[in-house]
């Protein structure tokens, strides 16, 4: 029972280590157009990949602080919303990315 | 949305001032948009209940907030081997001679045990515990790099050192200190009714003759050993063995011949009979208060015999002298490479 717990536990650990990296290219590539918190999280959920709000929000700063991403406060629905959009340097290291990302998927292709 | 609220405002409490309310303020945003989005889906107000299980999958307040602060510590991850190193030399080179030198007083001087009070062995472990991490982080906050995990050269590292061998100089130097030793101690000590020494006269009682010769038995023993190891320059467990036993024999004696009371008298021509008998006395007093010292460095020296004869059994059981990591990846036949 505790070694099927230890397994699980570790799985989950490799997993979210897995997929931590892979989050930033995610965001980066969804942000081509501009969104705002709540439907990036929708958009990526719709395409399989679910992002909680803990993660997202820091993330989004992260990236806007290390100048990957633009973002302004606006009206919409009633409600202030922040909108996120790539900057330039953003739409660059996408572009870079984006690449590195097909190289390690091609590669791991033929490995596994 | 009262329950909304509260939870917000228990999240603003540990977020960075300076960006607390742009946080929130998106937080808060996301949040609402989950309420709406939820009830329009079940075409309804939500109750406490249907908000308290979505703020629940967001996550506690403090776990929340801790996403946004950035990554804080105070030694960091490459410091910490080498903080944790330095701090188990020092409490180990504070705790282990004190706890020693207490046994030692323990078996040879009871009465003197509280020497050594345990409370200011706690104060000293915080202390030199607080000044290491407080070092350590003043290195980390003032952001010095070691230059040598930059600049460093494999041909710069130091030797793979197998600890079970001797080094002939050391077999050398061992056999020399012997050699002396046993000339001077023959020269004086040899059992006669009056022992010149330097200018003054000792008379020695009669069991200093069992002391000699157990003495002069076991330097010519050392000697035998230290002769072995000049041209078989390993430890063996026999000879590591019996390194531990004449260590042994020779603490226990010199453990005796300080409360053996040796020395009758003591004259020089400049001394009157009352002074030396004195003198006498003083230095029968002085011999017994070394007892605990002596217990001690005989302690140290028979842990640094079973700590050899430990690790060469261990060597023996692994089958290799240099531990088989170092071996096996040194040999990439080893590896199957």
């Amino acid at each position: 029972m505790s070694q099927s717990n230890g397994n699980h536990d570790l799985f989950e650990n490799l997993r979210l280590e897995l997929r931590r990296g892979c989050l930033s290219l995610a965001v980066l590539s969804q942000l081509r157009a501009e969104r705002y918190g709540y439907t990036l999280r929708k958009a990526l959920a719709e395409q399989g990949l679910d992002i909680d709000e803990g993660t997202l929000y820091p993330l989004l700063r992260r990236l806007e602080a290390q100048g990957l991403l633009t973002s302004v406060w606006r009206e919409e629905e009633k409600r202030n919303k922040r909108f996120y959009r790539l900057s330039p340097d953003g739409k660059l290291m996408l572009k870079q990315l984006g690449a590195e990302w097909q190289r390690i998927n091609a590669s791991l292709t033929e490995i596994l | 949305m009262e329950l909304l609220d509260r939870y917000l405002h228990a999240i603003e409490f540990w977020l960075p001032k300076r960006q607390r309310q742009d946080i929130l303020a998106e937080l808060s945003e996301d949040l609402r948009s989950q309420i709406d989005e939820k009830a329009s889906e079940l075409g309804r107000e939500l109750n406490d209940a249907d908000v308290e299980a979505i703020l629940k999958r967001c996550g506690s307040p403090f776990q929340v907030a801790l996403r946004y602060l950035p990554q804080q510590y105070l030694i960091g991850p490459t410091l910490f081997p080498i903080y944790r190193f330095v701090l188990i030399v020092l409490l180990m080179g504070c705790v282990i001679p004190r706890f020693l030198i207490w046994l030692g007083f323990l078996i040879a001087d009871p009465a003197h045990r509280g020497y050594l009070h345990m409370e200011n062995m706690w104060s000293t472990i915080i202390f030199f515990a607080f000044f290491t991490t407080l070092a350590f982080a003043i290195i980390e906050r003032s952001g010095i790099k070691f230059e040598g995990l930059d600049t460093w050269n494999p041909r710069k590292l130091p030797p793979v050192r197998d600890p079970n061998r001797i080094s002939r100089l050391s077999g050398l130097i061992e056999i020399a200190v012997i050699v002396v030793f046993i000339l001077w101690f023959v020269s004086m000590f040899w059992p006669r009714p009056v022992i010149d020494l330097y200018g003054a006269q000792l008379t020695l009682a009669p069991v200093w003759n069992a002391f000699f010769w157990s003495y002069l038995v076991l330097a010519t023993f050392n000697l035998a050993i230290a002769s072995v190891n000049l041209f078989r320059p390993y430890w063996t467990q026999q000879r590591a063995s019996l390194r531990l036993l004449s260590d042994f024999i020779g603490g226990a004696l010199f453990c005796w011949l300080l409360k053996a009371q040796v020395l009758v008298a003591i004259s020089t021509p400049s001394l009157s009979a009352p002074k030396a008998a004195e003198l006498t006395n003083v230095i029968h007093l002085l011999m017994a208060k070394m007892l605990p010292w002596a217990i001690v460095v005989t302690l140290m020296m028979l842990c640094v015999n079973a700590y050899r004869i430990m690790r060469l059994r261990c060597t023996h059981l692994n089958g290799s002298s240099t531990g088989p990591a170092v071996k096996e990846l040194s040999n990439p036949m080893v590896n199957g490479n």
